[in-house]
């Protein structure tokens, strides 16, 4: 399952503070029409990197179907910053 | 296993067994049971003290609390609470594997200079379910200036 929400957080109490809900399931309509170029670009790389094309596909694949869950939320008694992928 | 559930209950129902009996031996063929004395005890052992069934770790879990004297920081103390999933450390040890061989001399010489002696050939999947298989709960805590320490817990769930 790819990541379909992000969700920032971000709270002063010198500033107003944000909190933000990334559609990222959004992102995929450019991809998907971009997605011929994206490809021709990635075996490119892989080939001058000597990287077989197919495992650098597979393990970005998987990188980005394990984000999901990522949950990193750093706060002291004023001030906190959450940053979440649903 | 139903099959024996509906032996039991085909000897509840012919009155060959009290339902205390019924019960007690439902409860005996439940799976898991068998590390326990009774349905509450396997509930609670289940947690504590059974290795057999194991639940699947999903999740890496770090926790820092640290106070100001710590961090520099002014307005108390500061805690940061990461949770990463188990499929990204694999995805990113996979990652490893992407880097080319003529590469690696020059990370492991650039790791080893910042403090991190590790040789990235030698990180493997298997090595990272071995590493969650151990890693139970850790605890680190950093000493500070003035006595003040910083807890560092890493644990998987």
């Amino acid at each position: 399952m790819t990541p379909s929400i992000a969700i920032v957080h971000v709270h002063n109490p010198h500033w107003r503070g944000i909190r933000l809900w990334i559609p990222l399931f959004l992102l995929w309509i450019p991809l998907l029409l971009l997605a011929p170029f994206i490809l021709l670009a990635v075996v490119v790389a892989c080939l001058v990197g000597r990287v077989n094309p197919w495992s650098a596909i597979s393990t970005f694949w998987a990188l980005l179907c394990a984000l999901p869950g990522t949950d990193v939320h750093v706060s002291s008694q004023q001030n906190l910053v959450l940053v979440r992928i649903l | 296993m139903n099959e024996h559930r509906r032996q039991i209950l085909d000897m509840l129902a012919a009155g060959k067994i009290t339902a205390e009996e019924a019960e007690r031996l439902l409860t005996a063929i439940e799976p898991g049971a068998g590390n326990s004395t009774g349905a509450a005890a396997g509930s609670v052992g289940s947690d504590a003290t059974d290795t057999t069934t194991k639940p699947r770790r999903k999740y890496l879990r770090v926790l820092v609390e640290a106070d100001e004297t710590m961090t520099g920081l002014k307005g108390g103390p500061t805690t940061v609470n990461v949770r990463v999933p188990m499929q990204l450390l694999r995805a990113g040890v996979r990652l490893a594997g992407l880097i080319p061989v003529q590469a690696h001399d020059q990370l492991d010489q650039a790791f080893s200079k910042h403090g991190v002696p590790i040789t990235l050939s030698q990180i493997k999947p298997e090595n990272l379910e071995e590493l969650i298989d151990h890693l139970e709960d850790l605890t680190v805590d950093v000493d500070g200036k003035d006595g003040n320490v910083t807890k560092v817990k890493v644990f998987c769930e």
